[in-house]
């Protein structure tokens, strides 16, 4: 009788290594009230002179469609991996997944772009989060960027936009705040398709350093309205609805 | 009387206006004169009904009037026990009366087959039915019900509007509209129309829309001369003239406008929403009238609707929402192509 090395199994032959399922810790000790308190932003109605009636109504078919299909929370920045429903595509689905972003739309109309790099060329798809052909959605990584839009990737070096198609879900915790990536992007040579400097983009991940000089990035804020931010006009205080929302959502959810 | 006596002073106010430019000018005397007669307005300084009230009657008539109101919709919403005219079998070339609803807003929707459309959601809100005109006070050809929508508040009414109301049992509304309806629709006043009544596909809308200003012309040309301009006229020297109904310039919008044969995806009996497709003309929040289309292709299928409307019996539980059947519901599981 001889010792089985490493790696060979009775036969002799050589076994892949297969390492043991991960543990799935579901951890019931953390109480509600740690639980960190997301409403995804296409809940929220905008400023109009709407009814509420009619976001109402809106609301609980979104909810109806959160109980089939689970939408997770996540922000612009994060990784997800969608699945969706294809006829003509092998075994009637395709998988796509990417870099969120963009969130956009109110209501049932809701959307995000998620944008990857396959074969040297970008690829953005725009999703409806409420489409009935959306089979599955997984977020790979949830993290936050300094901007809540990174349209600027498409001008940015094309290593910030490229995700592994054979990326792992990386685990996140469930309360406490969202790590926030501070990477800040070099930029592609200009032309760019928007002027990203220009302060209206507010956009805070661009090393506009390496790619502008002081005279520019100055003249760019010629194009600065200071006198936005005190204009009483465009406030919209919305946490006491974000709050009752909240409730309602979860009260709903809960059923 | 607030009215006439205002004239009178104006009347004669203007005069001693008069007097004073004639006692300063004598020649513009007689031009004073004329300009009086010519320049007479007729200013009516009415009060506004809380003008002269305390705080405590102003609530106390508020509230009364929306009690009240609330009683006489809920008297309504059982016709049958208040003898209502006999209600006769559809037959074809008959028309039904219509509804008025108030435009909520858009939202998308998708079928079986996971293509995406839009809907408008029209919420019927206080739907009544105020008066019957019979062929020969209409128009001798067609009979005609009156139909009120949205309730309003009854101080900014005239009488002879309030009249109409009191005699429909019924609370003043914010916009009364007449549908066309043949013979045998035709409905008692004071029953309430229920959006249930059009569960029919294809329907047809009025609205009215914002104005837009000039309408100019359609700016396909390739010069660059300039760019807003009409451009040539017509013709050259055979007809040497403009034809009738050139498009030129003119007032656009603020006339009524009617989208037809729009299908009806989904009704919701709760609130009463009719989910309808694609858009329709008129702002969130305006009142539109919608019925029944008449357009060939839809005619086959408005076969044996309800008619001459949806009458709630006693005890009939109808399920909160009405689906057209290529529509996907979203308590589905997701779709697999």
């Amino acid at each position: 009788m001889r010792r089985l090395a490493q790696g060979e199994c009775d036969d002799g032959k050589p076994t892949k290594f297969t390492p043991p399922p991960k543990p799935v810790i579901i951890d019931k000790t953390q109480s509600e009230a740690s639980l960190r308190k997301f409403l995804s932003p296409e809940f929220i109605p905008p400023r109009q002179r709407i009814n509420p009636l009619k976001f109402s109504i809106e609301r609980k078919d979104m909810i109806q469609r959160r109980k089939v299909l689970n939408i997770p929370e996540f922000y612009v920045g994060s990784v997800l991996a969608v699945t969706m429903a294809d006829p003509h595509a092998s075994g009637k689905t395709n998988r796509f997944m990417g870099i969120c972003i963009q969130r956009g739309g109110h209501g049932l109309g809701a959307t995000f772009v998620l944008r990857n790099i396959i074969d040297g060329q970008g690829v953005e798809i725009c999703y409806e989060m409420y489409s009935p052909r959306l089979q599955q959605l997984e977020v790979l990584k949830l993290e936050k960027r300094l901007d809540n839009n990174l349209m600027y990737l498409r001008d940015a070096l094309p290593e910030y936009s490229t995700v592994n198609l054979d990326m792992k879900p990386v685990p996140h915790s469930v309360t406490g705040d969202v790590p926030v990536n501070k990477t800040r992007v070099r930029m592609r040579p200009k032309p760019w398709s928007k002027r990203w400097e220009r302060p209206k983009y507010n956009v805070q991940g661009i090393r506009f350093d390496l790619c502008l000089s002081p005279e520019k990035l100055e003249h760019a804020q010629t194009w600065a309205e200071p006198w936005r931010e005190y204009d009483m006009l465009k406030e919209y205080d919305t946490t006491a609805l974000e709050e009752r929302i909240l409730k309602e959502v979860q009260t709903e959810m809960s059923k | 009387m607030a009215a006439w006596t205002c004239g009178v002073l104006l009347y004669r106010g203007a005069r001693v206006l008069a007097g004073r430019t004639g006692a300063g000018r004598t020649g513009a005397g007689a031009a004073g004169d004329s300009c009086l007669f010519q320049s007479v307005r007729t200013v009516k300084t009415t009060t506004w009904w809380e003008e002269h009230l305390t705080e405590d009657n102003k609530s106390y008539m508020r509230k009364s009037l929306g009690e009240e109101y609330n009683r006489q919709i809920a008297a309504k919403l059982h016709p049958l026990k208040d003898e209502p005219w006999p209600r006769q079998e559809w037959t074809k070339g008959s028309r039904r009366v219509g509804l008025v609803a108030v435009k909520l807003g858009m939202a998308p929707v998708w079928t079986k087959t996971g293509e995406r459309h839009v809907v408008t959601m029209l919420q019927v809100q206080d739907c009544h039915v105020l008066k019957y005109l019979s062929e020969e006070e209409y128009d001798g050809h067609t009979a005609a019900l009156v139909v009120g929508g949205k309730n309003a508040s009854p101080f900014y009414k005239t009488d002879e509007e309030m009249e109409m109301f009191r005699l429909a049992g019924v609370p003043p509304k914010q916009k009364v509209t007449t549908f066309k309806v043949s013979d045998n629709a035709i409905i008692k006043p004071g029953i309430y129309t229920h959006h249930h009544h059009q569960t029919s596909i294809g329907k047809g809308f009025q609205g009215v829309m914002k104005r837009y200003g000039f309408k100019g012309q359609p700016a396909s040309h390739g010069q660059t001369k300039t760019h807003r301009r009409p451009g040539a006229s017509g013709p050259g020297g055979d007809p040497a003239k403009v034809f009738k109904g050139k498009k030129m310039p003119g007032m656009m919008g603020n006339v009524f406008d009617t989208a037809h044969g729009l299908k009806v995806w989904r009704v919701n009996t709760r609130y009463n929403v009719i989910y309808v497709h694609g858009s329709v003309p008129g702002h969130k929040n305006c009142l539109l009238k919608v019925r029944d289309t008449n357009l060939p292709t839809y005619v086959e299928k408005n076969i044996n609707p309800p008619f001459p409307t949806f009458f709630f019996e006693e005890d009939e539980q109808l399920p909160e929402d009405l689906y057209d059947e290529d529509l996907f519901i979203h308590t589905q599981p997701s779709l697999t192509l």
